[in-house]
């Protein structure tokens, strides 16, 4: 029991760290229509950029700081030089996306190194909780991924440029017209996309290996959220992120983990067939 | 010249040097180049099953691999577990990589663009998983070797793939049957029929073409080619893994399809060769050189996104304009 209780927290924790993930990869699906095969990798280079923090500057926490800043910064970068000269080739962008992939995965592999290194958490306490003892920074990294996601969906419904982000995505051409710069929109849209995962990076470097393939684990399971969630529903895709980890965090203590990869797939498979809009379709969109 | 001759030139010496490969590599390179180029052909096989299906009926499926990892376990546990000959086992592989395509591609061609592309890495992974986890079948992680029966057995007469001249003549001869087949395919009416899905599937089926099922025969086909080249792979490196069908092996097809040149017969063959000769050249210089492959995918995707076949058609529609003065085309 104590088992089945500490892997579902531990779900819920991931849960709630993919979704701001997730969230990235949702927002660029919904507005330039692209399939982001490295979005893994963004995540990825979160991890190894808050290791690299916490080992120059000594101080772990500087990371949540100035890595979504950078990760913003190269996000902005690429949107320049690989995605918007795709556009006009959309059913390619998957495999320009791969190619960034491998990019991101062997220039980590080339200055970091490939031994996987893991990273002790900033906070080593554990407090009683449900009648386990569970870790303090696990609770805070859950608590920093809400803080997170709340953050951007005050900035999306709030803010004038959240607000001509959903103008785009509903109506290019209009929104052009009405003068809102829609090729700033995209790139701030991709940046915004990379910010995200690589902040969703920081917060699991503690909990997980920082290593240069950590992306390629945790892609598809950022795609069943946004799948499953429903492609452009962001709020689906928190909802089926946490579900989804919290269910896959209780039968993995009964059985083995791979077993509950592959229960969420076929899920997800179902979903894309017969409801390709999402489980909660006709939810907040 | 007629654009023509020069594609036939172009065919004939390809076919020639694959058939003198054997003799030629070990006096200009070194021996194990040969293995290296049969290694190229049977890739070569994965990427051209990827190329049938974007190429010619414009659906980019990221989950090949799959195919290719049902051809090899066929061959592995066919051999290995269930007692087959070398017949057995090679068309066990090929039979099961067709069986799971006719499957999933009844489910995955109802969908197309991003969510086709989607599905089918979804359905890899799942058999990924699978295979990683059900250790007694397949091995898992280390893979399931098995030890290679002889292809042909006369009384004291044996022929086995332990002879290298005769593994490379049958890989070359199972691949030239595939190209083969994709050709007279692609130059049938059914040929036809995938282009003009690809083009525009809305006015297809309004001319009275079988959208679905047109889709659902090239995925079939696809998935038997990329079987013969998985079941191919297990005879040449004797063992099955699960790795291969993880989806970066899938990406990887896509890659050498796309940089070689999409919707042409050949194009798979030059990517791939231009990748796996890269590799064998640069990982020895530079461990590094996946991050010049990434930036090769990304301007090939921007600059020429028909890759070098597309490149190698305009430079022959050119030079075949100029001289033969008609210039039509150029």
């Amino acid at each position: 029991m104590e088992l089945t209780i500490a892997l579902a927290l531990n779900g819920i924790v991931w849960g709630l760290i993919i979704a701001l993930i997730a969230l990235g990869l949702s927002i660029i699906f919904g507005l330039l229509d692209i399939i982001n095969i490295a979005h893994g990798d963004f995540f990825m280079v979160g991890t190894v950029l808050a290791w690299f923090v916490a080992e120059t500057t000594g101080n772990y926490w500087l990371a949540f700081l100035i890595v979504p800043i950078i990760g913003f910064a190269l996000g902005a970068l690429i949107e320049y030089t690989v995605i918007q000269p795709i556009k006009n080739a959309a059913a390619l962008s998957i495999v320009a996306t791969f190619g960034l992939a491998i990019i991101l995965q062997e220039s980590v592999r080339a200055t970091f190194g490939a031994t996987p290194e893991r990273m002790l958490p900033p906070i080593h306490d554990t407090i009683p909780m449900f009648g386990i003892e569970y870790e303090v920074y696990r609770l805070f990294a859950a608590a920093a991924s809400i803080a997170a996601i709340g953050a951007f969906f005050l900035f999306l419904h709030r803010s004038k440029l959240g607000t001509w982000m959903r103008a785009v995505r509903f109506d290019p051409e209009t929104a052009t017209a009405m003068g809102i710069p829609a090729r700033r929109i995209y790139m701030i849209t991709f940046a915004l996309g990379f910010s995200m995962a690589s902040l969703g990076g920081v917060v699991a470097a503690p909990i997980t290996t920082v290593y240069f393939e950590a992306g390629v684990d945790i892609l598809p399971f950022c795609f069943m959220a946004v799948i499953i969630g429903g492609l452009g529903n962001l709020g689906g895709t928190v909802a089926a992120a946490v579900l989804l980890a919290f269910f896959e965090g209780i039968i993995t203590s009964f059985t083995d983990p791979t077993f509950a990869r592959i229960g969420s797939l076929c899920l997800m498979s179902l979903v894309l067939m017969i409801r390709p809009h999402g489980i909660f379709a006709g939810a907040t969109r | 010249m007629t654009v023509r001759t020069i594609n036939r030139f172009g065919t004939l010496v390809l076919v020639v040097f694959t058939l003198t490969a054997p003799w030629v590599l070990p006096v200009f390179v070194d021996a194990f180049w040969v293995d290296i180029y049969s290694e190229i052909l049977i890739w070569s096989l994965l990427a051209a099953s990827v190329n049938l299906l974007f190429g010619y009926v414009g659906l980019l499926s990221f989950g090949q691999a799959l195919y290719f990892g049902m051809g090899m376990y066929g061959v592995a546990i066919g051999i290995a577990k269930l007692g087959f000959g070398f017949w057995g086992g090679f068309g066990f592989g090929v039979v099961l990589a067709t069986a799971m395509a006719a499957v999933a591609g009844v489910l995955a061609v109802r969908l197309t663009w991003h969510y086709f592309a989607i599905i089918t890495v979804v359905f890899s992974l799942i058999f990924y998983f699978l295979a990683l986890s059900w250790k007694p079948l397949t091995g898992g992680d280390d893979g399931l070797p098995f030890s290679m029966p002889p292809l042909i057995s006369v009384g004291d007469f044996e022929l086995t793939l332990t002879d290298p001249d005769v593994q490379y003549f049958f890989i070359v001869l199972m691949v030239g049957a595939c190209y083969a087949i994709m050709g007279r395919i692609i130059s049938s009416p059914l040929g036809r029929a995938f282009v003009t899905v690809r083009e525009n599937d809305l006015r297809a089926s309004l001319i009275g073409l079988n959208v679905y099922m047109i889709r659902l025969s090239a995925f079939i086909v696809s998935g038997f080619i990329a079987g013969v080249a998985g079941a191919l792979f297990a005879l040449f490196g004797r063992y099955a893994s699960a790795n291969f069908m993880f989806y970066h092996v899938s990406g990887e097809a896509v890659v050498w399809a796309i940089i070689g040149g999409v919707g042409t017969l050949f194009g798979p063959i030059v990517g791939t060769s231009l990748l796996i000769v890269l590799r064998e050249e640069l990982s020895h210089v530079w461990a590094h050189y996946p991050i010049l492959v990434g930036i090769v995918v990304i301007l090939t995707v921007i600059f020429a996104p028909k890759g070098i076949g597309g490149i190698w058609a305009a430079l022959v529609h050119r030079f075949a304009g100029a001289n033969t003065g008609k210039g039509g085309d150029a």
